[in-house]
């Protein structure tokens, strides 16, 4: 390139890249990584603290380099340790070998609970491996392999790097590897064998030995000692009398009407299955030498019981079938149903029209026979839906998705006032559930608004549980839209009707809520207004027509279904709440055109009055709509008190209704007419408490009405008269005198109205219908959306109860942050679905562990202990084996935790004899299958794994040379395992007068190095 | 002048009425101050672009009416509020008084609990100080609010404001990004974190 871009030089040396070839290119990519990463030169370390490749943690860097166009990619797995190791190259001892080496020998983390396999087998606290990068990939032919050993060997020469580099080989899931570390003088060579079928002098440790002896090939005689580390693993899979106690709800029992273990209103909680599928029992002889004890083809000191060591782990089964996590993913699976309500029951709808037309003789039949009229038992409302149920949807009661039993349980549970109309007879006072029992101020009652869901108590938390549990249980999504269409109706019955809808907090839509909340109380405010006018209406008659027309009056009675009686009662209620300023609500407000002919003398007046340039003249009409006096003051003018007038209620929002608000007053723009326009179009209610004001307070002025709606426009100042008397003086602020400002504007517009003459400034029949509309066209899937926050909360709430009963910590943990997440995601409109996925997920796995406690608990059989302490360790224990890979087990084989374990294996191994399965017994050959047949039932069955390590120290290849670890790794397969078991055999080799190492390693059926 | 624009922040200006807050606005977005301003009726709405740590952020600020009476209609627009400057007037003791009520109406209806607070003390300039800087400092610090003493008629402070209260929300990890852009808080789970790892790099079984 030099050359190129300098013609004129004379440089005559070139080097020549140019015919590099692909291998070569390999391997400096190899070397650059190494590089990158820092790994080259020489490291000291600390001898490795006993249990740190479990306590500490565990980092891994990748990137990816290629082989012509075959992708691999370079991981680096490494222990994090403190930074100062990395800093003391200087205090090397010369001669001292590469950490990865002082690693082989350090016996402090022999069989690590959770670590890389290559950590367990060789246990190295830093390595590198370089894999194929795609999963299917493999590295099969011997000579593929070689070439990538000598990349690495090369790699590692050229660097100086002493990092330990692993190529995987072969089928990924064979975990295949072989390696290499060098150091100064110094190489170690990382073998492996890998094989079907163990030969039989694997399978003890006097074999062991002999291949270990055989392959260092030791010219020394005798051999220094090798030391020994095993450890045993034995695995329980029949639990026999302990049945996983939890039965799946019966289907058929509520598929059939009967509403049987499971309550409305109420999540299931549990695993259907038994969430612990194994139990593995670890004993280990942790420092052995050579020729303490025996371990051959016929005898083995190695008790299981007298191992020093006991440690076990759970094997939890994976993804157990988990009732409340079923019912919250099929909620879920409901939000991405495509199909609108209509072409969910319509293509039911059309099947059965085709079904019928076929089947005239049937349909005659069916027109002459005299149908059985179905009863009802609920209430008015229900009697009205299924009239015009059947008539949109032209089919029979019995045809539909949710049977008529179900169905009137759950609009039970919903509308509970339904049921009282019923035994009642007549309408029950409307009573608002929510009002009556105040909310408990509990951090839990107020998730609602953290999740942005109801509370739980509300008809729309209800209505998500019910949802949900039809969704499951009763017919699906079809359920699902059966039962929405009836809430549907059931509201349009009650805006119709003036029955407010039980199960919401009165007032304004709480906007902390969810829209569909929100939705219904807006419906509740339009049916409470709508209501309250009618009866305001009513009372008007008979007011104005004391005796005359009792024609009308007596209509108006029959007409609300003989509750007359009630109403006057309400009316006075009504006054009453007059008195107090904020319960205001239950004033009406008539349309003009409503009150054409009940114009009295008031509204004449009013005119008058309010012709009169701004109201200042002195006014002789009678005053109306006054609330209460406002303390003491007095109008300016006539000098009469001054009184608050009953104002009209600003209208409810919904928050799409807000935000479209916003919109429309934000389109306006920021210029001087736009700011002028918005304020005109917010002036109504200022209007509207101006006329409020004029009607109550004949001859006012503005500065009166300033006086009471923005006291500090009113500017009162000391002054001294000319008589010499100190007056208070006072005059409206200098912006209220801005003239023509919307304010004056406002003032001279508006006439002595009472606010329950004035135009509605909330139109509630347009409102209530747009509700109800709205509700009309959602689909299944916008419902699910609108109720999955609630649909979680109480899943939440459920687990938080569940949890409460088995106190475990961590569980306490992740669901603080289950709801921490869920605040943070669900506040914001449209949460992405994999967010929402993730939630669920946590839950349903916050629901295993509990289901795994209970079942160890069950197993451990705590609730059956008596000593108090006892009890305390054990379920210590439990709780352990639920948050840690492996628990030592205290006390081995003798403690009590000790002998539970041995008394399940040998339940287990007892009905595994009594029960013996020929062909189980036919495929094995090992000897302590043959033992097990001979009669003599051991306490517990063959080792399912066999894990050796045989480490010395030899000088190799030459008596003079250095001496140098040597280890070997040995694991035996569970006895019935199928092809799938396999072993490995890690063969020395060496070069350079050095030093190799011997790992041979027989792995179980399972691996029990990751679970998570 | 949109296409650079890294986030929208919507802004409320609360406080009893005649402390100064559509002149506080009107200072900010048009540098301009007017001694006769008519009274604010219900809410009002400007827009500004600004440039904090070379981020342009637009603000929508919603300026709302102080009276007692509007208060049943304004606080519908509190909802998806970012930032909120609470102004009082620091001649008038009274209206310092009332910023209690002025925080417990932000608290009922605030969509959000993280919401930046910032405390204005407005009319410095004036003579007749009936509220000490230190107070206003106190009752910052107690409700963990940004304070700051401006003039809408002497520009002092006000620009500072706005740009301290953008800062901070800015720098709130998911106070904006996720409603703007979609991009929520990413749950940072160890333990998760961890099983994960240790599934994807130890047991590469199958």
């Amino acid at each position: 390139m030099a050359a190129d871009s300098e013609p004129e030089s004379d440089v005559f040396e070139i080097t020549d890249f140019t015919t590099a070839s692909e291998w070569e290119r390999f391997i400096s990519k190899i070397e650059e990584v190494l590089n990158d990463w820092k790994l080259i030169g020489t490291f000291s370390g600390k001898p490795l603290e006993k249990g740190i490749y479990t306590s500490g943690v565990w980092e891994e860097k990748s990137d990816e380099i290629s082989f012509a166009d075959f992708k691999f990619s370079v991981t680096h797995h490494y222990l994090v340790q403190e930074s100062s190791d990395k800093d003391g190259k200087e205090e090397l001892v010369e001669d001292a070998l590469p950490l990865p080496m002082q690693d082989l020998l350090c016996m402090n983390n022999d069989f690590p609970p959770r670590a890389h396999c290559l950590v367990r087998w060789y246990g190295l606290r830093e390595f590198v491996v370089i894999a194929p990068a795609a999963n299917s990939d493999a590295v099969l032919s011997e000579s593929k392999c070689n070439l990538l050993l000598s990349s690495i060997s090369i790699g590692l020469g050229n660097t100086g790097c002493q990092v330990p580099l692993f190529v995987q080989i072969h089928h990924k899931w064979r975990r295949m590897y072989v390696g290499e570390c060098q150091g100064p003088g110094v190489r170690t060579d990382f073998e492996m064998v890998h094989l079907r079928k163990v030969p039989n002098q694997y399978t003890h440790l006097s074999g062991l030995l002999d291949i270990f002896k055989s392959k260092i090939g030791c010219p020394l005689t005798p051999l220094p000692p090798v030391s020994i580390a095993i450890r045993l693993t034995y695995v329980l899979q029949d639990w026999l009398q302990y049945f996983w106690p939890q039965q799946p709800p019966d289907i058929d029992a509520l598929v059939g009407g009967e509403v049987g273990g499971l309550e409305f209103g109420k999540l299931p909680f549990g695993a259907c299955e038994d969430p612990i599928s194994e139990l593995h029992l670890a004993t280990t002889w942790p420092h052995l030498t050579e020729g303490i004890i025996v371990d051959n083809d016929v005898y083995s000191d190695l008790d299981p019981i007298q191992a020093p060591q006991w440690s076990v782990r759970v094997r939890k089964a994976d993804n157990p079938q988990c009732l409340l996590g079923d019912f919250l993913t099929e909620f879920f699976k409901l939000c991405r149903r495509k199909e609108s309500t209509d072409e969910i029951l319509g293509r039911s709808a059309f099947e059965e029209d085709g079904k019928e037309t076929a089947d005239i003789s049937h349909a005659l039949s069916k027109l002459t026979e005299p149908a059985p009229v179905p009863i009802h038992k609920l209430s008015v409302t229900n009697m009205v839906h299924s009239a015009k149920k059947k008539i949109r949807k032209h089919r029979g009661v019995d045809e539909s998705p949710l049977n008529n039993e179900v169905l009137n349980a759950i609009l039970l549970f919903l509308f509970p006032d339904a049921a009282d109309k019923l035994t009642d007879g007549s309408e029950t006072r409307p009573t608002s559930s929510a009002g009556s029992n105040p909310p408990p101020e509990s951090e839990e009652y107020n998730l609602f608004s953290q999740f942005k869901s109801a509370p739980s108590d509300s008809l729309t938390y209800k209505l998500a549980l019910c949802l949900c549990m039809i969704n499951f249980y009763h017919g699906g999504v079809k359920g699902v839209v059966h039962l929405w269409q009836e809430f549907v109706l059931e509201m349009r019955y009650r805006w119709e009707n003036n029955y407010l809808i039980p199960g919401l907090a009165s007032g304004p839509p709480d906007l902390r809520c969810c829209l569909l909340h929100q939705k219904l109380q807006m419906l509740n405010c339009c049916i409470e207004r709508k209501k309250a006018r009618d009866e305001g209406k009513k009372a008007n008659i008979t007011d104005r027509s004391p005796g005359g027309s009792s024609g009308d009056t007596g209509k108006a009675a029959d007409h609300s279904g003989g509750d007359y009686q009630k109403e006057t009662d309400k009316e006075k209620e009504v006054g009453k709440s007059w008195e107090s300023w904020s319960d205001s609500e239950e004033e009406f407000f008539e349309c003009l055109s409503d009150t054409e002919d009940l114009k009295g003398n008031g509204q004449e007046n009013g005119k008058k009055g309010g012709s009169k340039e701004g109201g200042k003249e002195f006014t002789n009409f009678k005053p109306e709509g006054r609330l209460h006096q406002h303390g003491k003051l007095t109008l300016l003018h006539p000098g009469e008190p001054l009184y608050i007038p009953v104002t009209q209620e600003p209208a409810p929002m919904t928050e799409d209704l807000l935000e479209e608000q916003s919109e429309v007053l934000a389109k306006l723009g920021t210029s001087a007419e736009g700011a002028h326009l918005r304020a005109r179009m917010q002036s109504a209610c200022l209007l509207s408490d101006m006329e409020s004001f004029k009607a109550a307070n004949p001859g006012c002025c503005l500065e009166d009405f300033v006086r009471w709606y923005s006291p500090r426009d009113y500017i009162e100042e000391e002054v001294v008269d000319e008589k010499g008397n100190v007056v208070i003086k006072g005059e409206l602020s200098a912006r209220m005198k801005i003239p023509s400002n919307m304010w004056v504007e406002a003032w001279e517009t508006a006439k002595p109205v009472p606010a329950r003459r004035q135009k509605r400034l909330f139109d509630d029949t347009r409102e209530a219908e747009k509700v109800l509309h709205y509700f009309a066209v959602q689909k299944p899937a916008d419902l699910a959306r609108h109720l999955l926050p609630c649909v979680i909360h109480a899943a939440v709430l459920k687990v938080k109860e569940e949890e409460t009963l088995e106190d475990i910590s961590s569980v306490k943990k992740i669901i603080k942050q289950i709801i921490s997440h869920s605040s943070k995601i669900l506040r914001f409109p449209n949460p992405e679905d994999k967010k929402l996925e993730e939630i669920i997920a946590q839950i349903m796995s916050v629901e295993a562990i509990i289901a795994r406690a209970r079942s160890l608990k069950a197993k451990f059989g705590i609730e059956k202990c008596e000593q108090e302490e006892e009890k305390e360790d054990l379920q210590r224990f439990v709780n352990c084996l639920l948050e840690q890979p492996e628990v030592s087990v205290v006390g081995a084989g003798r403690g009590p935790a000790g002998s539970i374990i041995h008394k399940l294996f040998v339940n287990a191994q007892r009905v595994a004899t009594m029960t013996p399965l020929d062909e189980e017994l036919k495929r094995s050959g090992s000897a302590d299958e043959r033992r097990l047949i001979s009669g003599a039932v051991a306490d517990f069955p063959p080792p399912a794994g066999r894990e050796v390590i045989l480490r010395t120290t030899v000088p190799r290849p030459a008596p003079y040379s250095k001496p140098l670890p040597q280890l070997s790794v040995a694991g035996e397969q569970a006895r019935w395992a199928p092809a799938a078991s396999v072993s490995v055999l890690t063969v020395p080799s060496f070069d350079r007068g050095c030093f190799s190492i011997c790992g041979c390693e027989m792995e179980p059926q399972e691996p029990f190095s990751s679970d998570t | 002048m949109d296409e650079d624009v890294l986030t929208t922040l919507k802004i409320l200006i609360i406080g009893e009425s005649g402390v100064g807050k559509s002149s506080l606005l009107l200072r900010f977005t048009d540098d301009t101050f007017d001694p006769e301003l008519a009274a604010t009726i219900g809410v009002d709405f400007k827009v500004k672009t600004i440039s904090v740590d070379g981020n342009k952020a637009k603000l929508a600020i919603w300026d709302t009416a102080g009276q007692e009476r509007f208060r049943t209609l304004t606080p519908s627009y509190y909802r998806g509020a970012q930032g909120v400057i609470l102004v009082y007037d620091v001649t008038r003791r009274e209206t310092f008084l009332k910023l209690d009520n002025w925080l417990n109406e932000l608290e009922t209806y605030c969509t959000r609990n993280d919401i930046v607070k910032m405390l204005v003390g407005n009319k410095i300039d004036k003579e007749n100080r009936e509220v000490d800087r230190n107070e206003g400092l106190k009752f910052a610090r107690k409700h963990s609010m940004l304070f700051i003493e401006a003039s809408a008629k002497t520009c002092d402070g006000v620009q500072c404001a706005f740009e301290e209260l953008v800062e901070k929300i800015i720098q709130t990890p998911g106070l904006w990004e996720s409603e703007n852009q979609n991009r929520g808080v990413k749950l940072s789970n160890k333990e998760e974190g961890y099983g994960g790892a240790g599934c994807g790099g130890y047991c590469s079984m199958l």
